[in-house]
């Protein structure tokens, strides 16, 4: 009796445990497509035995783990090339931006209008006594003023831009930081009670690569399944289930734009920003601090050379009216954002190099037209053009490193992927062929209890 | 090596975005015609570029104050040609004037006939271009030969010249003041025809043979000026030759520094709309091989 008993015992745990196995199977081939969900196995093995005679006899099947196929090393890596994708992305795209004023192959931007200045200096020395030539030089000049006026503008509303980015990114991480910090609890709970938190685990591990995307962390798991996630230089962002967020610190030296700052819980926030490696939030603090300031002191020295070399020219000359030592351009200020024509009267525009030549006299013209080729000495001995030129180069470089560092990264990262699919990515196939496989298995397990049932009915009917 | 189907569409999605980018590159470059337009392209060559269009600017700006000192000598050329008739018309008739059968009246006649080739010298003298005195130094502004009493004229120019700028430094000097010309510099051609307009009129014979050497002298000082005029333009046409040279070179550099190979952006577009249409081919027959096409 009890060997029959036993054999419907054993179908019924293969019925439940194929089941349990197609279910796995089941919630694999539905997240085919769910990103960060990392493939299930159900892990069989035999039930204990029972000691019998001659020998021990087998008791059936049961699932003993729902595995999750996982590579921690590939997934730091993806963590590490997430946070350099966010970071060269960020710098990218604010360069891409910048790099826009350069409008020279289409005959707009500064350099354009620096040779439409001097052609019309050019033009007042062929004609030096004709008013149309000089108006036409005060309005290029006022277009020069006008081009350097927008762009330091511009590039100033960049900055900002980026800093209200800043602003967004730190709030995006707080609120990743405290959905990770509440999927700590949850894990340490489930698997508390011996249970294996594998979505939730998926789950958790998506918003770390979000964060890693914003803001480079470090991530340590205790033994109640925890993580602990650190930044820049060992800042506890999460310990168990609490999380410090970061604030943005307005930085009184620096036009106040935010820094990142790291609040312990106890006593005043501390500027993290320096220790920031990686993520978006280093690639909008090395636009925003670094690659525009400097685009824009390149414009301030361009502009105060034009202004001051043309200024100390012209104020040597004569106008039409006999005006001398007047100044072309504003004296005052003589930044890209400031640079403006100080002359309003096209007669003031001193052509003549001599007080009695006037009105035909274009020698002082001349020689402002030759600045045009002059080593200027406040742009270490080279043309407005050349310095202008090394500019544009300057921030192309930096355009096109960024743009080569996102493609690299980008390889880098998408072969990651592919190793972090290899591992964890459900197969369509693999999970069909399970199906059959299960599928069979319960088949079969479902036969031995009509088996079962059976041999119950023969030894029933002996008693007739 | 598992292959999981994310991977099969990862690498999908990813060749797809491949193939797309580099098939908006290619009509981006056909559309523009430009292989370089922005610095991040090549920030060497969009250097080059910046370069190019400041040299070509200057250049083409040259050719134009060329052309604008040209147009000047041409009418200084044209007046000093006309000097030349007035007075080789007045030597003519200083020499009737001079044979001894011409009378006291026969004299004052010709002097009325000098005196307006006088005027008319005085006109020319005041040449203006556009509004510009071309013979009055710098004070372009003024005419600058006044008539006064007496046939006397008086030079109110001054000795400045006005240059353009054909090179780096390299100017030429488009006017020539009226003091070299009619003043000066071997001798004032106004006073000359003043002392022969006054032996005119007073029969004086010695003083007509001092006017003919006057107006000899004249003349020979006016073929001195278009002398120089002459050589003026020869530079001023030389230096447009080359300019336009230079400009012609400038013109081919930026073109190689800034323009797309158009075949070869065409056929890279062909080409890879050949592996766009590839690609989704093979992705088809990727998922036919699927088991799922088996399972019935």
């Amino acid at each position: 009796m009890s060997g029959i008993s036993q054999l419907l015992g054993i179908g019924q745990s293969g019925i439940f445990a194929f089941q349990r196995a197609l279910s796995v199977t089941a919630h694999n081939v539905s997240n085919v497509n769910t990103e960060g969900y990392a493939r299930q196995e159900a892990i069989v093995s035999e039930t204990r035995p029972q000691d019998d005679r001659p020998g021990q006899v087998g008791t059936g099947v049961q699932v003993t783990q729902i595995h999750r196929s996982f590579d921690t090393f590939v997934d730091q890596q993806l963590l590490a090339s997430q946070e350099q994708l966010g970071r060269f992305n960020a710098s990218h795209g604010a360069l891409t931006l910048v790099e826009g004023l350069f409008g020279d192959s289409n005959d707009l931007g500064l350099g354009h209008d620096l040779n439409e200045l001097f052609n019309a200096f050019q033009d007042v020395a062929n004609n030096p006594a004709d008013l149309p030539s000089r108006s036409v030089l005060l309005a290029k000049s006022q277009t020069l003023g006008a081009d350097f006026n927008r762009t330091a503008a511009t590039l100033t509303d960049q900055r900002q831009a980026l800093d209200r980015q800043v602003a967004d990114t730190l709030t995006e991480v707080n609120g990743l930081l405290g959905q990770i910090a509440g999927l700590n609890a949850q894990i340490a709970q489930a698997e508390l009670s011996g249970q294996q938190a594998n979505d939730l685990r998926d789950q958790r591990g998506r918003l770390i690569k979000d964060l890693g995307e914003r803001i480079d962390v470090t991530t340590v798991e205790d033994r109640t399944g925890q993580l602990t996630v650190f930044a820049g230089r060992g800042q506890i962002l999460i310990d168990k289930n609490t999380s410090y967020g970061l604030i943005g610190l307005p930085a009184g030296s620096n036009s106040g734009f935010l820094d990142v700052g790291y609040n312990p819980g106890n006593g005043a926030p501390v500027n993290i920003s320096s220790v920031v490696g990686s993520g978006r939030l280093r690639g909008l603090l090395d636009a925003r601090d670094q690659a525009i300031p400097r685009l824009l002191r390149s414009l301030d020295t361009l502009a105060a050379a034009v202004a001051t070399e043309i200024n100390r020219q012209h104020r040597l000359g004569f106008g039409l009216d006999g005006s001398t030592g007047v100044d072309f351009f504003s004296a005052s200020g003589l930044t890209a954002g400031t640079f403006a024509v100080a002359l309003t009267d096209p007669k003031q525009i001193a052509a003549s190099a001599t007080a009695t030549g006037v009105p035909g006299n274009n020698a002082n013209a001349l020689a402002v037209v030759d600045l045009q080729r002059a080593a200027i000495a406040s742009l270490a001995g080279s043309t407005f053009n050349d310095y202008y030129r090394a500019t544009a180069a300057d921030v192309g470089t930096a355009a096109k490193d960024a743009a080569q560092h996102v493609q690299a990264e980008e390889l880098i990262h998408e072969q990651l992927e592919n190793r972090w699919v290899e591992v964890s990515g459900v197969s369509l196939d693999e999970e069909l062929v399970n199906m059959i496989k299960y599928q069979r298995a319960f088949e079969a397990s479902s036969r031995l209890i009509v088996m079962g049932d059976e041999l119950l009915q023969t030894i029933l009917s002996l008693k007739r | 090596m598992r292959i999981a189907d994310q991977q099969l569409f990862g690498l999908l999605q990813g060749r797809f975005q491949q193939i797309s980018q580099r098939i908006l590159l290619a009509q981006q470059q056909i559309a523009s015609q430009k292989e370089v337009s922005r610095p991040s392209d090549d920030p060497n060559t969009f250097g080059q570029i910046i370069s190019d269009k400041s040299d070509l600017s200057r250049a083409e700006q040259r050719i134009r104050n060329v052309e604008f000192g040209a147009s000047r000598l041409d009418a200084a050329d044209s007046a000093l040609a006309t000097v030349n008739q007035v007075l080789s018309r007045i030597k003519e008739l200083a020499v009737q004037a001079r044979s001894d059968t011409a009378t006291a009246s026969d004299r004052s006649l010709i002097a009325k006939e000098v005196r307006e080739l006088h005027r008319q010298l005085v006109q020319v003298a005041n040449t203006e271009v556009n509004g510009t005195s071309i013979f009055a130094g710098t004070k372009t502004d003024l005419a600058p030969f006044v008539l006064g009493p007496g046939d006397t004229v008086q030079y109110q120019g001054n000795a400045e010249t006005q240059s353009v700028e054909v090179g780096n430094g390299q100017r030429i000097q488009i006017t020539v003041p009226g003091n070299v010309i009619f003043t000066g510099p071997s001798m004032n051609l106004f006073d000359g025809l003043r002392d022969l307009l006054a032996s005119l009129e007073s029969n004086n014979g010695t003083g007509i043979e001092t006017g003919i050497g006057d107006v000899d002298r004249a003349l020979v000082q006016v073929a001195g000026t278009q002398g120089t005029i002459g050589a003026l333009a020869n530079r001023l046409e030389s230096t447009q030759r080359s300019l336009d040279d230079v400009s012609d070179l400038i013109k081919a550099a930026l073109s190689r520094h800034e323009d797309a190979d158009l075949a070869k952006a065409i056929s890279d577009l062909t080409g890879q709309q050949l592996a766009l249409e590839a690609t989704a081919r093979s992705a088809n027959r990727l998922f036919e091989n699927s088991l799922l096409n088996f399972l019935k």
